[in-house]
């Protein structure tokens, strides 16, 4: 169900003007399990980052938390991250719309180093909203639009600070 | 700290965006991390490509 979610955002981006986006199913990267962070990088996916503005993440909740293979990849790189935005959508069966996920994962994505947009995007009852080829049926209550303008706008502000604003220039 | 770096793709001098502090990995950075309880990571950004990359603060420099 979250590969469903994770295609209605790709088609409202794809709508963006000068926004080129691509799907990462973290289940089909090639990263290690008997390691952690760093030493288990994939260069793919690290150039993927680092070529990248900015990530949004779809993150199924269970028991309230993130998948551990979803911390398990973002673990895997750093500075690829750092001062760039981020914005995170909740899937759930239930009524919340993967809200609890989307809080537990705010610290994390914080400590690598993203920025995060103050929108989120929740898909609840996720599985009344797909039909059973995983066409989009209910979108009611989905702020898409919203949360992409945000992210946008964020993406396009951190590249400047990143790429012209010094560090501590200031001091 | 390392406060300049050149792109390793494109060769542009690289925009110094971030200071991070980062876990020790080796016996001598968790002997420099007593400062500040970690090992400074000094991130940089192209202004031409936008590529990223960092360094890590030596033991040595000075704080």
């Amino acid at each position: 169900m979250s590969e469903h979610a994770a295609s209605v955002v790709v088609s409202h981006l794809a709508d963006r003007v000068g926004v080129e986006t691509r799907l990462i199913d973290v289940a089909a990267l090639p990263i290690r399990t008997d390691d952690a962070g760093e030493s288990a990088k994939d260069p793919e996916f690290s150039d993927a980052m680092n070529r990248a503005d900015a990530l949004v993440v779809v993150a199924p909740e269970y028991n309230r938390g993130y998948p551990g293979l979803l911390k398990h990849v973002l673990d895997t790189n750093l500075h690829e991250y750092i001062h760039k935005a981020v914005g995170v959508v909740g899937v759930s069966s239930g009524i919340f719309g993967g809200a609890r996920v989307i809080e537990n994962l705010l610290p994390v994505l914080r400590e690598l180093g993203f920025v995060t947009v103050f929108w989120d995007v929740n898909f609840n009852n996720v599985r009344t909203r797909f039909d059973e080829t995983g066409v989009l049926v209910d979108d009611s209550f989905l702020a898409v639009d919203k949360f992409l303008d945000e992210l946008i706008w964020m993406a396009e502000t951190l590249r400047h600070g990143r790429e012209n604003v010094v560090i501590g220039g200031a001091a | 700290m390392t406060e300049t770096m050149r792109c390793p793709r494109c060769g542009a001098e690289m925009n110094h965006q971030a200071n991070k502090l980062v876990e020790p990995l080796t016996a001598q950075e968790v002997e420099a991390s007593a400062v500040l309880g970690g090992i400074l990571l000094a991130v940089f950004a192209c202004p031409q490509c936008g590529y990223v990359a960092s360094t890590r603060d030596e033991p040595d420099d000075d704080r």
